[in-house]
């Protein structure tokens, strides 16, 4: 009498109750040792299966995301509040002195300075159609006044400001 | 200097420190997704099963006996996740064909291991979802039929029956002519 698909599958699985007496069946019953033969391949294919890799970490969301102050060195962090000390002496310096020059300073209209920028614009443009290379002579550049000049230091320290914001946001997202 | 064990990282992650979690999270996280997979047979699925198998486990942390190892018991949890998984969804009918790769085989060897694989892989997901979970805790996770039994709340002779009868079915499926 053969054995049944259950026995192999429980003498495969380590969990046969006589495991002597099915293995004596199976050296003299060639029909169950080729069964039992079919079956370990099948075991043998599901084992090897290769893990797959993932796309994507997990431990993310378990990992506080590092704030960006103390991953700047000592002496940076330092040199931060140095900066900070030395502007704060600058403007307190500085206030008085402004606010004696501040009255003096005419501001500009928007009307007048888009004007203004209008002429010297078309002065320029002027300027270049009127250009002969072996006439050359030497370029008189327009003369800036204190407010246009005022104006233009602003604008750039909004850059300034702006572009660092930005570095900063970059660098605290890393 | 030596790595913290699973205990230790254990520890410290019951006492709130959910970076000592992340790195057990590293440790474990392929295991868990591919059991994940091999049940759910979807990358998507599969990994968002794996995430919320960690999130859970993170809460429920404090059940766990440290005595006993680690990989076996969230292994369990993402199997027991995926199973329920799929009593509440219906199968998707976007099943992936993933592709294995092993950089120690020549070319040709290479595209013969991955179609097989992805045929093993295509035969598990085509199985009912109670053979498929039977099959993966027994094979995958090396669980006793008792083991199982408990596992699943399932009679002993259930378990028996649905594993035999998965096996047949996976047969029939990789073993048949072309």
């Amino acid at each position: 009498m053969h054995q049944t698909d259950q026995e192999l599958n429980e003498y495969l699985d380590n969990e046969s109750a006589d495991r002597a007496a099915l293995e004596s069946h199976l050296s003299a019953c060639d029909e169950c040792a080729a069964r039992l033969s079919t079956l370990q391949n099948l075991f043998a294919e599901l084992d090897s299966l290769p893990e797959l890799a993932l796309t994507k970490s997990l431990a993310a969301p378990f990992i506080p995301r590092p704030s960006l102050v103390p991953q700047l060195p000592r002496w940076l962090t330092l040199t931060a509040f140095l900066q900070a000390a030395a502007a704060l002496v600058a403007l307190t310096v500085a206030i008085p002195f402004v606010s004696t020059m501040l009255p003096q300073i005419e501001t500009p209209s928007f009307t007048n300075l888009f004007i203004q920028l209008q002429t010297q614009w078309s002065a320029l443009l002027d300027m270049l159609s009127t250009f002969h290379f072996p006439e050359l002579e030497p370029l008189s550049l327009p003369i800036m006044e204190m407010s246009t000049l005022l104006i233009a230091l602003a604008v750039v320290s909004i850059f300034w400001i702006f572009g660092n914001g930005l570095l900063l946001r970059n660098q605290n997202r890393n | 200097m030596n790595a913290p064990t699973d205990r230790d990282l254990i520890l410290r992650a019951r006492r709130g420190d959910s970076e000592a979690y992340g790195e057990l999270v590293t440790r474990y996280q392929t295991g868990v997704f591919n059991v994940c997979y091999r049940i759910l047979h979807n990358r998507g699925d599969a990994e968002d099963l794996a995430q919320e198998t960690f999130i859970r486990a993170y809460d429920r942390l404090h059940t766990f006996d440290l005595e006993r190892e680690f990989s076996p018991w969230i292994r369990r949890v993402a199997a027991n996740l995926c199973l329920n998984h799929l009593d509440s969804h219906k199968p998707s009918a976007m099943l992936d064909e993933e592709r294995d790769e092993d950089k120690t085989q020549s070319p040709g060897e290479q595209v013969e291991v991955k179609e097989r694989s992805e045929q093993i892989r295509a035969a598990l997901a085509s199985l009912p979802s109670h053979y498929r979970i039977v099959v993966e805790l027994r094979h995958y996770q090396d669980l006793s039929y008792d083991e199982i039994a408990a596992e699943l709340q399932l009679p002993l002779s259930d378990v028996k029956s649905h594993l035999f009868r998965a096996r047949k079915l996976l047969a029939e499926k990789l073993h048949a002519p072309d």
